[in-house]
Parts: structure tokens; sequence; C-alpha cells
């Protein structure tokens, strides 16, 4: 089954379905009871500054099973932001839509709906994360982790641009320093 | 002599190690820039595509609150 095939799900409420389907090993994301209230087009009630998208075409891969594992506490973190799950069927069409996609997801992309409202998807917009180009499960996990960190720091942000370039900068400075002190690969890219 | 040798040997070593750095520091650039995008116009497209499947209702918002 794919991460979601939950989409359904979310209007359904059904019992979750079995986890060992012929597909893949990587447990389903349990159904939900429930729905996010929504206003016009699924917006949850209260203003969100994101909304999230989940991209998965069910590759087993290390990426998806530490999402999976992972998903309600980045649920839990970005209470105050819709997260969209694409199901398998939908993210296989996305994906033969963009070619050039495939084998990176899972991908969360977050569109910046402040950035949006001011200048459409002309300019910056928002920010992806293809967490299937992490390869273990640490890194994804890392990865992860990174995303609901800088989501949750970065929320009031006025220019959520210059923070994520920031990151990246620190990112790749901060590698450096442990290359140069000997230490051990970090991370979230490595 | 010996000297001048050895200076020269730390030198090229210095220079080799600093290249290192630089290509390291840049090749970790790339892959950070590749796991995380950040979406302009060239990504605007994709983000159409899915901004509509959320305003026709074909996307509603996940509500799964924890794993089984």
């Amino acid at each position: 089954m794919g991460l979601a095939d939950t989409q359904d799900a979310a209007t359904a409420a059904q019992p979750p379905p079995p986890s060992n389907s012929p597909e893949s090993d990587v447990p389903a994301l349990p159904m939900h009871a429930g729905r996010v209230p929504s206003i016009g087009g699924g917006v949850p009630s209260g203003a969100s500054r994101f909304r999230i998208f989940i991209v998965d075409s069910g590759w087993n891969s290390a990426a998806r099973k530490v999402l999976l594992e992972n998903f309600a506490l980045i649920r839990d973190l970005q209470k105050e932001d819709p997260i969209y799950v694409l199901s398998r069927e939908k993210s296989i069409e996305f994906m033969r839509r963009h070619g050039s996609r495939i084998g990176r997801d899972p991908i969360i992309a977050v569109h910046d709906m402040q950035a949006l409202q001011k200048g459409g998807t002309a300019g910056f917009h928002g920010f992806r994360l293809s967490l299937g180009l992490l390869r273990t499960p640490h890194q994804a996990l890392m990865g992860l982790q990174a995303f609901a960190r800088f989501l949750v720091t970065n929320r009031q942000s006025g220019d959520l641009e210059a923070d994520i370039r920031a990151l990246l900068r620190r990112e790749g400075l901060t590698g450096a320093i442990e290359i140069a002190m000997h230490h051990e690969a970090r991370e979230i890219g490595e | 002599m010996f000297d001048r040798v050895t200076e020269v040997f730390s030198l090229v070593l210095g220079a080799l190690a600093l290249g290192y750095l630089v290509y390291e520091i840049d090749r970790r650039q790339r892959k950070l820039h590749d796991i995380w995008n950040v979406l302009d116009g060239e990504d605007a497209i994709l983000t159409a595509s899915l901004e509509d499947m959320v305003e026709s209702g074909e996307l509603q918002p996940y509500a799964g609150a924890t794993l089984a």
C-alpha cells in the first residue's frame, strides 16, 4: 500500500488495512478516525503558514520506512499546517509527469502560503525535501528531524528563503569543519 | 637542500589538503542542494498542480495522529 492510499482514508475513516501488502513490507500509515475541519479547498481553519505535501510512489526504501515510522511525530509537530498525502496512484502519476523526480521520493514539498499569496509561483514559494536521496535510515531520520526543526523554528519567519539558504550554508560549513577535525560525517546530505 | 625539499613537500601537502577541503565543501553543498530544493519559478507547474488538487478538493488534509 502506498504511503497514502491514506488520502482516501482522510474522508472515509475506515479501519486500517493490512500492512503486509504484496507491494511492500513497509507498514502503511494508519487510517484516521476524523477529518480536520476544513474551509473551502480543504484548508484547516485558522491561518496556516505552510501546506505540506507528501509524494511517495512506494519504493521499498530506508527513507520510506523512516517516514512511515515517524509520520505521527511529524504530524504532531506540524499541527498548525495541513499535510496532504498523495495516494500511491497519484504519486506514480506525478512521477510519470515529472520523470526527473523518480527515485527521489518520498518527497516532502512545503508551500509557503505567505509567499504564494504575495508573489504567486513565479518567485520563491517554498521548499522541497527529497527524502529518497538519503540512503540510510540514519540519514533519513536526520533529514526528517532537520525538516521538522526548520519548520517549527521558522514558522514566523519574514524571509523564509533567506533562512533556507542560511541553513544550507551552515550545514555545508559544519560539514567542512567536521572534515577538518576528522569527525565522522554527520548527516543530512552525507 | 634538504630543508628546501621539506618545505616544498609541506607546501604541496598543504595545497592538497586545502584542495580536498574545498572539494568536499563543494560536494556537500551540491548534495545538500539536491536534497533540499528551494521552490521557485522552475517549479511553478508542479506547485500549481498540487495547489489545484487542494482547491478542487481532490486532496484533503491528512489527519492521522498515531501509528498503530
